[in-house]
């Protein structure tokens, strides 16, 4: 709510020192008038715009909410992103195999033409379906963890992809299963990493140097 | 139609695709636990054993397909907006039947126009269903229509005499 009044306070004050540079004398308190020499507009629009901050943007958030969209709401969009990227992945590999099969055959014309879409639809397909799968297992996992736990942090995510590596790889085998894990783990390992690399390199920076903030 | 609970246009496929694979690969692997319970031969170590080899081949397939579906009717769905404007049922109602058609582009033309038929019907049953709820729903938003009292007993107008002397 706060926000919605800075916002407007800060766009009247805008204009209004444009106007009358008078307004601005008074520092700490200005009165936004509608015209100059009235009574001020309202009591909770006098503060010193000075305060606001104006470099960063600031955001208007319900009360209580967190200030990022949560696993559920990403969910669809990243297993859509896994199923199109799949998709396009396995039906490039799809056509050049599909290329190299055909010529090895010798086939021409319409068959070949049937033959190349039948390998773009079979690899595309089929890659774009263990892409997606992988994604919604590692989602449900994400969801869950994230719900149980009650915050969104590096741990769920490091949680959440070792068991999609286990429970992918969990009809081939205890030792498939548990490599499975490993990778998925190492994955997300290196995301994390990858994703807090500015918060590392403030606390090798401090213990090496105390003094340094 | 709730617009703005959805993602903005381009993104829009991408949220569909992902919807569509998830309740394909959820469903399917419900389905298709209980079709491979049933088909496995009997021991009920055997028919997990089968339920669980069902659900591993296939269901991913039946997700692959919802996924197509749903990028495919999205993406004619953005282009219809673009194109056109607006956005409202027709856009959905035609983006059904055009998925419905593309999808069944390599069956030939009757296979074609059957499937298209059929996702234009669907969608607009789906449209149809969700414009009764909004007006089912919009019934008690609606505010209480206000009776005038009967004016007849507040006796005659004050003249303008009569007003003076008041004030």
């Amino acid at each position: 709510m706060t926000s919605i009044i800075n916002d407007f306070h800060a766009k009247i004050l805008g204009d209004k020192e444009k106007a009358t540079p008078s307004a601005t004398e008074n520092t700490l308190s200005s009165q936004v008038t509608s015209q100059p020499g009235l009574a001020p507009l309202s009591p909770y629009l006098n503060f010193d715009p000075s305060y606001l901050p104006a470099s960063q943007p600031e955001f208007i958030f319900p009360e209580g909410a967190v200030k990022q969209r949560g696993r559920l709401e990403l969910a669809f969009s990243q297993i859509g992103a896994a199923c199109i990227i799949g998709a396009g992945l396995g039906g490039t590999s799809g056509f050049y195999k599909g290329i190299k099969a055909t010529t090895l055959a010798g086939q021409t014309g319409n068959l070949r033409r049937t033959q190349l879409i039948n390998h773009v639809m079979k690899h595309g397909s089929s890659l774009a379906n263990t892409l997606g799968v992988i994604s919604v297992m590692y989602s449900g996992f994400g969801v869950i963890l994230s719900w149980a736990r009650g915050t969104d942090d590096s741990i769920n995510t490091l949680g959440a992809a070792t068991a999609t590596g286990m429970l992918f790889k969990s009809t081939s085998g205890l030792r498939k299963c548990a490599s499975g894990g490993g990778i998925g783990f190492a994955i997300a390992a290196a995301y994390c990493l990858w994703n807090n690399r500015e918060t590392l390199s403030q606390i090798s920076h401090q213990r090496i140097n105390p003094a340094r903030k | 139609m709730e617009e703005y609970a959805r993602e903005p246009c381009p993104w829009r496929i991408v949220d569909d695709c992902g919807g569509a694979f998830t309740m394909g690969a959820i469903g399917g692997a419900l389905f298709q636990s209980i079709k491979g319970f049933r088909n496995a031969p009997s021991g009920m170590n055997k028919r997990f054993v089968g339920s669980l080899m069902a659900i591993k081949q296939r269901s991913p397939i039946i997700a692959g397909n919802f996924a197509v579906w749903g990028g495919m009717f999205s993406t004619i769905d953005c282009t219809l907006v673009h194109f056109r404007h607006k956005e409202d049922p027709w856009n959905s109602i035609i983006s059904g039947a055009a998925t419905g058609g593309i999808l069944a582009a390599r069956n030939g033309v009757p296979a074609m126009a059957g499937s298209a038929i059929i996702g234009g019907v669907l969608l607009a049953l789906i449209e149809g269903i969700g414009i009764l709820f909004t007006r089912l729903s919009a019934e008690q938003f609606k505010p209480p229509t206000l009776v005038p009292e009967d004016p007849s007993q507040l006796g005659p107008p004050p003249t303008l005499a009569e007003s003076r002397n008041y004030s």
